[in-house]
């Protein structure tokens, strides 16, 4: 019989199928004697399923990149140290050896201590860390029970019914082929509903009563678009089924054929979209989409998440292989862009400052350390000999920040020369505008720089005098703004008066629904993340450039945020 | 072996990103290190331990380091809690 059940959308979307029930695993493990002779294959066996868990949880790291990386990253690098904790290995071994139980068993009589103490404790967060020691003893114990092949049976097709979801699990299923999950808790704030997200894959959480109704092979149709889960669907639920399943067929074919089209206005002008990128996976992405090239790669990764600091080699083969993936496009490489709130662990950062955000950071810190600065510098320069690159130097301020970089890039020139390396033809040099200072004194370093690329996401922070990350303040952070709409396109139209290239690599330019107003403004060259590259192609090629920059003067006299909305419902 | 008052001096207290960083930086160094606080005695080295502390904003909490580093090792740990644990912007 058909019966609706309510829950609260975490990632959107639809999907039919049939139902697979994951009981809450009460880890009800039993209590197995092993003898003396058994032991080393039992240890044996229990060192293997560690091994196995953390290099599955390494895996999922690897495979996560950009802003995930870093949300979800931070919780499997939980789950990682949970597993090797001391407090639960150490033991572990001894309960074995000594106490002659099955692994098994000794992994739950260590799990078991330490949940007791999590139980007694009277906040809600720290007591719920008792999921996250469950998650870590699950994935050990299904490892311990793993046979060959990884022991769970065809999950594709299948809609999951369970307890909560943890990141590493939902990345597991989603690869196997499932098509929506419903937890009876859980919360849209989650990182497994950020995943799901950004896998595309339907969750809705909170669904009450779900355990109780829901029976494994039930056929399900999920909506987590509308917040709905019906059981044995009826006619009308599969008609509405079909359809959003078709609507959104066409919607994701019509994007995928832009792959190999030019973004060219309906008028006919040519737009460069350039990819925004850090990991291998952004190159080859950004390559198969046909971006113009990369516009932003940047370079942290090289420096955090390690001990000590990489090495010219190594900083030229990352960039190296960036070039060559690149296959002759141009590679726009920002040197490092650290600040004290992200630098403690390179050593670079001195102290913790009251105002990071207005601190020693990016091309002031690289400044500041003039051999590490020099390095990089030459490690890029070398790896311009296999393809064009451009220089990206971020958090410029003056004119005296540009010449000594100039000073740098060239003393990095002569030494290369001098030791008989090769330095690519193309090797540009640019600042990236994010302080207002910058942006209202272009003509100060115009003739020290080959291109500029606005980082909308900094500047609107410093103009507005906003922090982007404030949650009381998310109505007052937004490009829509009257005063960064007009020195945007300024910046523009200084950039086409002096023949200085000008793009935009912040949020601003990745979200279709702005492509109107920079088109309007000025904008040619667009610097965004691969995932968003098609949706603003396909904005782009709807537009007429022609009649938006004649409508330019009235989205500069726009005196508010409404006013501007007012002005983009009319494109 | 040494011994140091520390405070909780983030906004969020020891929670798990917070206590993960204090592991990871103590596993960098060879000595022991141990937090005791509201009536626990815990290895510092182990992020469940830290965590079974639940140590609100503010609290104070004493490390005990033992071992050939342990003057580092403290000083690093100390300088953690005094940043805040890097949070805050």
């Amino acid at each position: 019989m058909r019966r609706a059940l309510r829950g609260v959308s975490a990632s959107r979307g639809i999907a039919l199928g049939r139902a697979r029930v994951l009981q809450p695993r009460a880890l009800s493990v039993e209590e197995t004697r092993i003898t003396a002779d058994q032991v080393p294959a039992e240890l044996a066996r229990l060192h293997a399923a560690l091994d196995a868990t953390r290099a599955e949880l390494n895996a999922l790291r690897e495979r996560l990149h950009g802003a995930l990386a870093q949300e979800v990253g931070e919780f499997i690098d939980l789950h990682a140290m949970i597993l090797d904790d001391p407090e639960l290995l150490q033991g572990l071994d001894d309960l074995v050896r000594t106490g002659r139980y099955g692994a098994d068993f000794a992994l739950k009589l260590q799990r078991d201590r330490l949940a007791s103490v999590f139980e007694g404790m009277d906040d809600d967060y720290f007591r719920s860390r008792l999921e996250d020691l469950d998650h870590v003893v699950g994935r050990v114990h299904a490892a311990l029970h793993r046979r060959g092949d990884d022991g769970i049976e065809g999950l594709a097709g299948e809609i999951l019914v369970c307890e909560t979801v943890a990141p590493a699990e939902l990345a597991a299923w989603h690869a196997r082929g499932v098509v929506g999950v419903a937890t009876r808790a859980g919360s849209p704030l989650s990182h497994s509903a950020i995943l799901a997200r950004s896998l595309h894959l339907p969750l809705l959480v909170n669904v009450a009563e779900l355990l109780a109704h829901a029976n494994d092979g039930d056929a399900l149709m999920l909506d987590a678009s509308h917040g709905e889960l019906v059981l044995e669907p009826g006619a009308d639920d599969l008609r509405r089924y079909h359809a959003r399943r078709d609507q959104i067929g066409r919607e994701r074919a019509e994007l995928a054929r832009l792959r190999r089209e030019p973004t060219r206005t309906r008028d006919g002008v040519d737009i460069r979209l350039y990819a925004n990128a850090e990991s291998r996976e952004d190159v080859a992405e950004a390559h198969g989409l046909g971006a113009d090239g990369v516009g932003l790669y940047r370079t942290e990764f090289l420096f955090l998440q390690r001990a000590g600091l990489p090495t010219e080699d190594e900083q030229f083969l990352a960039y190296r292989d960036l070039v060559l993936g690149m296959a002759g496009r141009v590679a726009t490489i920002r040197t490092l862009d650290l600040g004290a709130d992200k630098a403690d662990r390179t050593g670079l950062a001195l102290r913790s400052e009251p105002n990071p955000a207005l601190g020693l950071r990016g091309v002031r810190l690289s400044l500041a350390h003039p051999d590490l600065f020099l390095t990089q510098l030459r490690a890029i320069l070398r790896a311009s000999a296999y393809g064009p690159v451009r220089i990206l130097v971020p958090m410029v301020s003056s004119r005296e920040e540009m010449l000594r970089v100039c000073g740098l890039l060239d003393t990095a020139r002569a030494q290369l020369r001098h030791e008989g390396r090769q330095v690519g033809p193309v090797a540009e040099l640019g600042a990236m505008i994010e302080v207002p200072a910058a942006a209202l004194g272009l003509g100060d370093i115009v003739d020290l720089v080959d291109f500029v690329s606005v980082g909308t996401n900094d500047l609107v922070q410093y103009l507005l005098a906003t922090d982007r990350n404030h949650e009381a303040l998310a109505e007052l952070y937004t490009p829509r703004h009257p005063a960064v709409l007009r020195l945007l396109g300024e910046l523009f139209a200084f950039g086409r008066r002096n023949g200085i290239p000008v793009a935009v690599c912040g949020e601003m330019a990745g979200e279709a629904a702005n492509a109107p107003l920079l088109l309007a403004l000025g904008l040619r060259d667009f610097s965004l993340h691969p995932s968003t590259l098609l949706e603003v192609r396909k904005a782009i090629r709807e537009l007429d450039l022609a009649s938006l920059r004649r409508r330019a003067a009235t989205l500069l006299r726009c005196h508010d945020r409404d006013a501007i909305e007012r002005w983009l419902e009319r494109c | 072996m040494l011994e140091r008052e520390l405070r909780v001096s983030n906004k969020l207290g020891l929670h798990a990103r917070a206590a993960a960083k204090l592991v990871q930086l103590l596993s960098g160094f060879k000595s022991q290190a141990t937090l005791l606080g509201r009536g626990r005695e815990v290895n510092a080295k182990s992020i469940m331990g830290v965590l079974l502390l639940a140590a609100p904003p503010g609290a104070t909490l004493v490390m005990r380091v033992d071992g050939d580093d342990e003057a580092e090792a403290l000083s690093a740990a100390a300088a953690l809690f005094e940043r805040g644990f890097d949070e805050d912007g």
